[in-house]
């Protein structure tokens, strides 16, 4: 213990039992998972992301959406109340981040958890209001307002199809419209795509609705 | 506080060998440097708390712009915290520590000489590294280039910097620990050894896997947690124990006893550090077997926090010089936090408990608790202690450093108090599935209240430190003009 190279290999054995277990481990395993056949509908699962997709992925890391969102869905003997909530139908495991380019499994839900946010919302123009003001579609959210992620321009000729339709104190000026922002457009693409309704080998969904 | 005031020099206690002097003088420049950015970082760490913390009351509060956003703030204010404050103030404690208890100069012989100063140079040019590395990556979060990983925000040519200065630094502190002039290793020297090849190892680990060539992101979760667990217990924890163990039992007038414990408690520190931070992802989407050693850590971990607790709280100690003496008042209190926070997560990590309040403010306490009770506070005590033999007078304001004690001390038992009590309220609110969200986001409001106080008490805390230390070195600017030196 009072020699460098005696000290020295005593911590490096201690640290490398973490170190195999945690890193070199999952590197080696979980990194190698692979997808499986959709023998439903054909192609692979988990799916792939459309284009819009990855770079909405790139959004939310910015944007910091891990600091209030958890993207994972728990289910054990004890630990129902994900499923029981409506947030997935199924445990997450790890295949099911195999696309991703981060795992956003998140530490905290001052938010909800969105791993089946595109199940539950379908719908795009939802998104972007509720990106835009989210206390307009869910009254006392703690969510703050994106709205740089939109556009107030005056409306050329013919008011654009991919403006909000916002109503009361949100709305814009007379003759203006808000409309989104490429990101914010992507950032929806990614959150439309966040469903894990599928069922993997490791983690089957229970036919008839919820597997509760 | 002068060396000759003590009545014996015991060699357990380690820490005073001869030629002090001009063992302090060839640390004095890059330990100060470290220390003042260390301090300026933990202010503005403090003020971006007040505002992220203001935003969970009055979300629109500076709202509508992008870069003024919770997500990106939070993550800042963590980040500047950690390798800001934290990792900043243990490179300091740590490089003084291992020269003071090597018994030798920083540059050896050569330590006055050319030899030294080019060894200078190039530890304060680390130093500059380190703040810029901080400085740009805190920035690049602001302007929307975070990675979205927790922890290692910074993008990747930023940790590239903050890994670069920290290897050129620290290899210093081994190589003291090599060279050194006294025989027997101390305890202090085995965490500090420790403590100085690992993060390198742990930081350069998880930026290749997660950030500079990202793995199959199936990999990612246990590695994530691996990280921030490894970050606090394996890095920043040692450092701060071995300030209380080089330290403590010289301020007490004490010694240590029970050498056995120390060593057991070190290696099972070690041994049980990497996997503390497992209780992340119980329930998550990882092997089983990961979860329950998580549990297992969790609890485990209460074993070698007690033999350590046992081992310094346990010296015979002189009260009246613990009621004088802040050092020592904060090395304490940072064990006791220790010991909390193992408590704490000992019961955090039982399934039936994690179920409920894994993704609350509970859990978020015990990291507030890590990082600012456990680590920061004996930091705080190997701050004091060292500025006053590095300046070579008193240089503290005693008033100033009270009220930095007790404001500390107030502030963060009301946080961690008030988010383990919100945390708990939610999490019990959210294993109930037929309370809505929204209902239990109203639940949290009042609590989120108080802990802006909190908040705030532990900002002023830390203008006071600013003001302290920016006294002490102001003084000592004006006493060099006034002798002429």
């Amino acid at each position: 213990m009072h020699r460098l190279p005696t000290l020295l290999s005593g911590i490096f054995l201690v640290f490398l039992t973490s170190w195999l277990g945690l890193v070199a481990y999952p590197a080696l395993q979980l990194g190698r998972l692979t997808p499986v056949a959709d023998t439903d509908n054909g192609g692979s699962l988990p799916p792939t992301y459309g284009g819009q997709a990855i770079a909405g992925q790139r959004i939310y890391a910015t944007e910091g959406c891990i600091s209030c969102h958890s993207q994972q869905v728990r289910q054990t003997s004890i630990t129902t109340s994900d499923i029981d909530r409506g947030w997935g139908v199924r445990p997450s495991v790890a295949r099911d981040y195999l696309r991703d380019s981060t795992a956003f499994l998140g530490s905290r839900r001052l938010g909800q958890d969105l791993s089946n946010v595109g199940v539950r919302r379908p719908d795009a123009k939802w998104h972007f209001i509720h990106l835009y003001h989210p206390a307009a579609v869910c009254e006392g959210s703690l969510m703050p307002c994106f709205s740089d992620l939109f556009l107030v321009r005056k409306i050329q000729g013919q008011r654009s199809d991919d403006a909000l339709n916002l109503t009361g104190a949100d709305a814009p000026k007379e003759g203006y419209e808000v409309i989104p922002t490429a990101d914010a457009k992507n950032l929806v693409a990614y959150l439309l795509s966040l469903r894990h309704d599928y069922p993997l080998p490791e983690a089957p969904v229970k036919k008839n609705g919820a597997a509760k | 506080m002068s060396d000759h005031t003590l009545p014996h020099h015991h060699p357990e206690s380690g820490y005073l060998p001869v030629e002090s002097k001009s063992i302090d003088a060839s640390v004095r420049l890059p330990v100060i440097i470290l220390f003042g950015n260390a301090i300026h970082w933990l202010v503005v760490a403090a003020l971006l708390s007040v505002i992220v913390s203001i935003k969970l009351i009055a979300p629109g509060f500076l709202g509508g712009i992008s870069f003024l956003n919770y997500g990106r703030l939070a993550p800042m204010a963590r980040d500047l915290m950690l390798y800001g404050w934290a990792s900043q103030a243990a490179l300091g404690a740590g490089i003084w520590l291992m020269a003071r208890l090597c018994g030798r100069p920083l540059g050896g012989k050569n330590a006055e000489g050319f030899g030294g100063m080019l060894l200078r140079t190039l530890i304060i040019s680390a130093t500059v590294l380190w703040n810029l590395a901080v400085l740009l990556g805190t920035l690049a979060i602001f302007a929307g280039y975070s990675t979205g990983v927790e922890w290692l925000e910074y993008p990747n040519w930023a940790s590239a910097m903050l890994l670069l200065s920290f290897l050129l630094i620290g290899i210093w502190a081994v190589l003291l620990f090599d060279r050194r002039s006294t025989g027997r290793a101390e305890v202090a020297q085995w965490y500090l050894v420790a403590a100085f090849c690992w993060f390198p190892w742990v930081y350069g680990t998880a930026n290749l896997l997660l950030v500079w060539k990202p793995i199959q992101a199936s990999a990612q979760g246990p590695i994530q947690s691996w990280y921030c667990g490894s970050l606090l217990a394996l890095w920043l924890l040692p450092v701060a124990l071995a300030s209380a163990y080089a330290l403590l039992p010289r301020l007490l007038g004490s010694h240590l006893n029970r050498r056995n414990l120390a060593t057991l408690g070190f290696w099972m520190l070690l041994m049980l550090g990497g996997w503390n931070g497992m209780d992340r992802l119980i329930g998550g989407p990882v092997p089983a077997w990961m979860t329950s050693a998580g549990v297992v850590a969790g609890v485990l971990f209460l074993i070698p926090i007690f033999m350590i607790s046992i081992n310094l709280l346990g010296m015979h100690r002189k009260e009246a010089l613990v009621a004088d003496s802040i050092p020592s008042r904060f090395l304490l209190m940072g064990l006791y936090a220790l010991i909390v926070v193992g408590v704490i997560g000992a019961i955090a990590s039982l399934p039936d408990v994690s179920g409920a309040v894994r993704f609350t403010a509970f859990t978020e306490a015990k990291t507030q608790l890590w990082i600012l009770g456990a680590i920061s506070l004996p930091l705080f005590g190997a701050l004091y202690e060292s500025l006053p033999h590095l300046l070579g007078r008193d240089c503290w304001s005693p008033v100033l450093s009270g009220r930095h004690y007790v404001l500390t001390l107030v502030g963060l038992g009301m946080l961690v108090v008030l988010m383990l009590l919100g945390g708990l309220f939610t999490g019990l609110a959210l294993a109930d599935p037929t309370v809505s969200f929204l209902n239990i986001t109203s639940y949290s409001y009042p609590f989120h209240v108080m802990e802006c106080v909190a908040q705030l008490l532990l900002l002023v805390a830390a203008l006071l430190l600013g003001a302290n230390i920016t006294i002490a070195l102001a003084g000592d600017y004006l006493l060099n003009k006034k002798t002429g030196k």
